[in-house]
């Protein structure tokens, strides 16, 4: 996995920009289906969050005293955490194992060896799209999530009562981000981004693969995705401890 | 080729054939025959470079396979066309059109709509124009190793690797081929009338009589160069004979 990983980022460095007319419709195509096409169900997500996570807890907090920590509750929690993964998370389900099967199913009908026989690096051609596509799809739905939780947040806890202003509420929000916030959140929806795509392609490419395997890869393909999600977001748990 | 055995990617231990060696001249036409599972496949992926191979030397266009990567190794694969067995491992996922196309806008950095000259002409030549626009996984067996071959052409190589071109066709496709062939062996209009090496690999040998200049047997994990087609007939091995007449 990790020589995968490190043979994806040198050819990403060293094609840059080569046969660009041919990779970029790939890369637009990928975000098309797993951003875009996934945008629905993110605006559903959210709204759910903001229904059941961001207005609850205002509305707690609004009982027992404490509107003060509305910020930095919801700064934790929602942004810092569930959107992240939750958006991660999403794109797996939704286009993770159709990728790991397409990719698998063309790895065992020989396709890879034609494209390979024709001069296309295969990683280039198959591997770089789908981890650009769906990188920039996760860290914009990521984007998109937060901002909906917080608006559903704000609307549930207005209908029930709360005493603030949409701007008193975002000031609350935005008062309890430091900058180092915002690079930290585009970090980890790229490293979210990065290694639910790799671990994609990886078991839909790397290992020599029959027919009757592929199902199996996209349910490893699954697990591991999680798992490396989860221990990723653990590796930024210090530093957040730190802010 | 010196001296190489070759291995399957995947059970790199044990030899499929050893002691393979063997020069392909500009200009050449050899047919590989062999029982199935004989070896010829892995046989002409190797020598497409395509596969590792644990011992011997592999040179092609003069230089070592071995140690050659990234655009030098594009670069030499673009110089030889390999079609491969069956249905020719099309990009399923894509029309016929597109699988043709592809290696001109990648290698070219160039839209499909740049290419759309240069790969109707090649459609035409092949007789595809009806199915250019119907996804690749769709089509007959005949007409898929059909685009596969303008796939590999359509980069005009220098050499051009078929793994059992006549395999399953009936009389006319057959007819068309060895017409086609013999068309790039003396050389086409398409190809700048360059003739074109051909290597192509079957169980039949019978089927290309006419378009192979030199014959070689892979048999029982050997390899043996036999020589012309009269060579070939007069050989007394009675498993030459066998592939001799295994249509009989």
């Amino acid at each position: 996995m990790g020589a995968f990983m490190l043979i994806t980022l040198g050819t990403m460095a060293t094609k840059y920009g080569k046969a660009s007319r041919v990779i970029r419709p790939l890369i637009q195509e990928q975000i098309l289906r797993a951003g875009i096409k996934v945008l629905p169900i993110i605006c559903f997500l959210g709204a759910a969050m903001g229904v059941v996570i961001v207005g609850q807890t205002v509305l707690l907090l609004m009982q027992v005293g404490q509107v003060q920590l509305m910020g930095p509750l919801l700064v934790t929690v929602v942004i810092r955490e569930l959107a992240p993964l939750t958006a991660a998370l999403v794109v797996l389900a939704r286009v993770g194992t159709a990728v790991v099967t397409e990719l698998g199913t063309s790895r065992a009908m020989g396709e890879v060896e034609a494209l390979e026989a024709l001069g296309v690096d295969p990683i280039h051609y198959l591997v770089i799209p789908r981890v650009v596509g769906f990188t920039v799809s996760i860290i914009c739905l990521t984007v998109y999530l937060i901002l909906f939780a917080l608006l559903t947040g704000y609307l549930m806890g207005f209908l029930r009562g709360m005493n603030l202003s949409l701007g008193e509420f975002g000031g609350m929000i935005a008062s309890a981000m430091s900058w180092v916030d915002f690079p930290l959140l585009g970090l980890k929806t790229l490293a979210f981004g990065l290694i639910a795509s790799l671990i994609m392609c990886y078991h839909g490419l790397a290992e020599p693969m029959l027919l009757e395997q592929v199902g199996r890869a996209t349910t490893r393909t699954v697990a591991h995705t999680v798992v490396a999600c989860l221990l990723c977001d653990a590796l930024f748990l210090p530093v957040y401890l730190l802010l | 080729m010196r001296g190489v055995s070759v291995v399957h990617p995947e059970l790199p231990e044990k030899a499929v054939l050893t002691g393979v060696d063997w020069e392909v001249m500009a200009g050449d036409s050899w047919v590989i025959t062999g029982l199935e599972r004989s070896g010829k496949t892995l046989l002409l992926e190797t020598a497409a470079g395509l596969h590792p191979f644990p011992v011997g030397e592999v040179r092609l266009f003069g230089k070592p396979v071995t140690g050659m990567e990234g655009d030098e190794l594009a670069w030499v694969r673009r110089r030889m066309g390999l079609v491969f067995d069956g249905r020719g491992r099309l990009f399923t996922s894509q029309t016929v059109f597109e699988n043709v196309a592809l290696p001109l806008c990648y290698h070219g950095n160039r839209t499909l709509e740049e290419v759309t000259p240069e790969v109707w002409g090649w459609l035409e030549r092949m007789q595809l124009e009806s199915v250019a626009d119907q996804m690749s996984g769709r089509i007959g067996r005949a007409l898929a190793r059909r685009v596969a071959l303008a796939r590999a052409l359509v980069q005009k190589p220098e050499v051009l690797l078929i793994d059992n071109p006549m395999a399953g066709l009936d009389m006319e496709h057959a007819r068309w081929w060895r017409g086609f062939l013999g068309k790039l062996l003396k050389g086409d209009p398409a190809m700048e009338d360059r003739p074109v090496t051909l290597v192509l690999a079957t169980d039949s040998p019978r089927t290309l009589m006419g378009l192979g200049k030199r014959f070689a047997v892979t048999q029982a994990g050997h390899w043996h160069l036999v020589g012309d087609w009269s060579a070939f007939e007069r050989s007394e091995d009675p498993a030459f004979q066998g592939l001799l007449h295994d249509e009989e």
